[in-house]
């Protein structure tokens, strides 16, 4: 689901980008990550949890990962992934395409 | 063209701030863990004006190495200087959430920008400041056109002293390098994840506040003030 991870230009975060245009429901978000994670705040554009650690989600299903390590980043993205994937939270768009090669 | 940048560095010179012994001005520094903010506060220092640094914390749309920034900025300055600072930090992620639930997505800048007048605006009341000291510059950000600065400072009375308003990047750094914040300022941090992708360049004063009228700007205020801390001028 998230096959780019890069780090932020300020070497804080990681940003991880979906593979495939989606849009999320954050407010079907916050009830999914409720149950597994701790949920920061919604902010309507986005949503904050933490987890193994603090992530931003936005309505695009990108992920800004608070962290500066690769390895806890690129974890953190498969554990989102895995708890969205299949579930109506994700909505993916009809011309569903590689956002990045 | 390139202009040469000239800029001489002389000591703090505390001859300038006294008439009949006492300081002539206090400001708000609008401080952040940026590379502007701290350089602002630093040449107003040096003109002897009195500081008071607020630091809004934007958490959780940063994170923690902003404020560790902004706070080591603050020290770095007051050694340099020899000029003790005292520094609030005050929350302002609840604003950011409440603007962001009700208002226009484009102008969300404005409206941040807006509040932390507001808020930096009550602490000079408090403080008996002059007035708020920003690191704003001219077409630095979407933000800080000057049709935007205009709506912004409609926010409050009191005026906000801008030193860097017609000096572009490169200028900055100059100084800030030689100032020694530059490094700070630079290291590791989160920046605001809540701007939004096309922020608006040219708000018009009616459209801000109508989108203004929406929320309870009496209420975020106080409720910033009520969760503010502050270390003394000694502190840091």
């Amino acid at each position: 689901m998230y096959s780019v991870l890069k780090p932020c230009k300020t070497s804080a975060a990681f940003e991880a980008i979906p593979r495939e245009r989606f849009t999320l429901d954050l407010d079907l978000c916050e009830d999914i990550f409720r149950k597994v994670c701790t949920i920061i705040t919604h902010a309507g554009i986005m949503l904050i949890v933490s987890d193994q650690c603090e992530v931003s989600i936005h309505k695009d299903g990108r992920l800004i990962l608070k962290t500066d390590s690769g390895d806890v980043a690129r974890e953190q993205a498969g554990r989102i992934a895995g708890w969205l994937e299949g579930t109506p939270a994700i909505r993916k768009h009809r011309d569903s395409g590689s956002l990045k090669k | 063209m390139s202009l040469p940048l000239n800029i001489q560095f002389p000591a703090v010179r505390t001859d300038l701030c006294f008439a009949g012994g006492s300081i002539i001005m206090k400001l708000i520094s609008l401080i952040s863990g940026g590379i502007d903010s701290p350089v602002a506060t630093y040449l107003m220092i040096r003109r002897g004006v009195e500081i008071v640094a607020v630091h809004m914390d934007n958490r959780p749309f940063t994170d923690e190495k902003n404020l560790d920034k902004t706070l080591n900025l603050v020290r770095h300055l007051r050694t340099l200087t020899g000029t003790p600072i005292k520094t609030y930090v005050v929350p302002h992620g609840p604003n950011h959430i409440t603007i962001a639930r009700n208002c226009n997505r484009h102008l969300h800048c404005l409206f941040c920008r807006r509040m932390m007048y507001r808020i930096a605006e009550r602490i000079a009341e408090r403080e008996g400041a002059d007035g708020i000291l920003t690191g704003e510059s001219v077409g630095q950000v979407a933000s800080q056109t000057l049709q935007n600065l205009s709506v912004v400072n409609r926010a409050i009375k009191y005026p906000v002293i801008r030193p860097l308003i017609g000096f572009d990047k490169e200028e900055i750094i100059t100084i800030a390098r030689k100032i020694g914040t530059y490094e700070i300022s630079t290291l590791p941090g989160l920046c605001c994840t809540i701007v939004p992708k096309q922020p608006s360049t040219a708000a018009k004063p009616e459209d801000v506040l109508n989108e203004e009228s929406k929320i309870d700007i009496d209420s975020l205020v106080e409720k910033s003030l009520e969760g503010m801390y502050v270390f003394g001028p000694e502190a840091l």
